[in-house]
């Protein structure tokens, strides 16, 4: 299929689908269905950590996403990293030895093989899609084409959306359907003044005994806000 | 033995395109092609006239810097061949100077003074955009073989698409930058909200709202203030929270 064409067909599913003119409550949904992926996510970057999650169509690639929000690790922070592709066609077999804690933890999520494609205009970046498929192989020609438009049309729709936003503010429809972490940055407020330590710290903090005890980090923000966790020097007390 | 001229017009397309791989700069990359166009198209003058934001044509390249030659070029934001070939959108070519003084008045009999007889105007254009013209003299009367009128046209071209790709850059940069300012914001904002929770035993909305009152009364962007109570420079002690007080 000519480029322009497969462009253009996929235009068609993303625009005019409903309440905004970018479709982006269905932005997650159209890049799994275009590909024929068990579901998709698309990850914000900035510096080089991940920020947040802007959609993700079902509860494995939320999954995914919070995995490698909380890791640092796995194939969007890659892609993002690389400026280029990263494809896990099984994750139980990788290709190269890597990302060892996400692989066992997305396998228990529910996603056998991963896919991430930067978000890129030029040399601006983003953030990166991420599509996963329950069973493992690689991606199609044609599928991996897709992924690609798919990619640059998510980069410049959130783009064009955030363009009308008030400065210091997350375009409200960007905000919409995403993660962006609000709870475990309050969380970190609070966690730093109980431990007198910076923000960042008190963040580190919360990754560490999310691990240690084996819960989400949103759990564990949760718990931190609503006061049955809290942070003391000398240990963390339920 | 001397190059041909399409081993010269090859090396002119190589030499633009090196202009684009190592820091981009729109006056370099123009004073290429307008030198280029002096050397392999043996035009006696050439130079570039882009629009600026204002909407007025401007010249940003010449590939000499005589006073009388700019002068020609500053003119044509009024009238003269490039103004006519920004508006429409086509190539003005091999206009003698000698029976077109209707058309420009002011121009042509500046340009026979600066002695040029004959000059050519084509449009720097993608797709609908046209950004500027590009504009050429000769010295002598006569026509403009149309090979070398296409020769010009593509190299136009090829600066035309390096501008019109450097400000989409440019732009998407920008934008960029705002969402990551944006979702900075709302981060820097979210922490201190757990700050002053925790100092004042408030639940998340209270804080928010001891937080925006502080702005608002000391008339502060709200992540200023935001940021000062992270990095301690603003006590939370001296935030008040004005409703009822109690536990999330």
């Amino acid at each position: 299929m000519a480029g322009g064409e497969r462009r253009l067909r996929i235009l068609d599913l993303l625009i005019g689908c409903g309440d905004t003119a970018l479709c982006t409550s269905r932005l997650c949904e159209v890049c799994a269905q275009v590909t024929g992926m068990n579901g998709a996510g698309v990850m914000l970057m900035s510096g080089e950590v991940p920020r947040g999650s802007l959609c993700t169509t079902n509860e494995v690639s939320d999954a995914i996403e919070q995995l490698q929000y909380v890791l640092g690790e796995g194939p969007c922070v890659d892609a993002y990293r690389q400026d280029w592709p990263v494809l896990e066609p099984d994750l139980a077999n990788p290709q190269s030895p890597r990302w060892p804690a996400f692989c066992a933890q997305a396998i228990a999520a529910g996603a056998r093989a991963v896919f991430g494609f930067p978000l890129q205009i030029g040399s601006v970046r983003l953030g990166a899609l991420n599509l996963y498929r329950d069973r493992p192989g690689p991606l199609t020609d044609d599928q991996h084409a897709d992924a690609l438009v798919l990619a640059d049309l998510v980069a410049q729709s959130v783009l064009v959306l955030q363009a009308n936003a008030p400065a210091n503010t997350l375009a409200v429809e960007l905000e919409a359907g995403a993660d962006l972490h609000y709870a475990l940055h309050q969380a970190s407020g609070m966690v730093s003044v109980q431990l007198g330590v910076s923000v960042g710290h008190a963040l580190v903090r919360l990754r560490a005994y999310a691990f240690a005890n084996g819960r989400s980090l949103a759990d564990v923000a949760e718990s931190v806000i609503t006061r049955t966790v809290r942070f003391t020097a000398t240990g963390d007390e339920g | 033995m001397p190059m041909t001229r399409e081993a010269k017009f090859a090396r002119t397309l190589v030499e633009l395109a090196d202009t684009l791989v190592v820091g981009f700069d729109v006056v370099e990359l123009l004073t290429v092609l307008a030198d280029r166009c002096v050397d392999v198209l043996e035009v006696d003058a050439a130079g570039l006239m882009l629009v600026a934001s204002d909407g007025n044509l401007r010249v940003m390249a010449s590939s000499s810097e005589a006073m009388r030659l700019l002068e020609l070029f500053e003119l044509q934001a009024q009238e003269g061949p490039c103004l006519d070939c920004y508006r429409t959108g086509k190539p003005v070519v091999n206009q003698d100077l000698a029976v077109t003084n209707g058309r420009w008045p002011r121009f042509t009999s500046e340009a026979l003074a600066a002695g040029f007889h004959s000059v050519h105007a084509l449009p720097m254009r993608l797709r609908g955009a046209v950004i500027g013209a590009l504009n050429l003299f000769h010295v002598e009367r006569g026509k403009m073989r149309q090979v070398d009128i296409d020769s010009a046209q593509a190299l136009a071209d090829v600066a035309t698409i390096a501008i019109l790709q450097h400000r989409a850059a440019l732009q998407a940069q920008i934008l960029n930058e705002q969402l990551h300012h944006a979702l900075n914001s709302r981060i820097v904002i979210e922490q201190a909200k757990g700050i002053i929770a925790e100092r004042q035993h408030l639940n998340m909305e209270q804080a928010f709202s001891t937080l925006r009152s502080h702005a608002r009364n000391h008339s502060r962007p709200l992540v200023e203030v935001a940021e000062a109570v992270i990095d301690g420079s603003l006590s939370t002690s001296s935030l008040h929270h004005t409703g009822s007080k109690g536990r999330s």
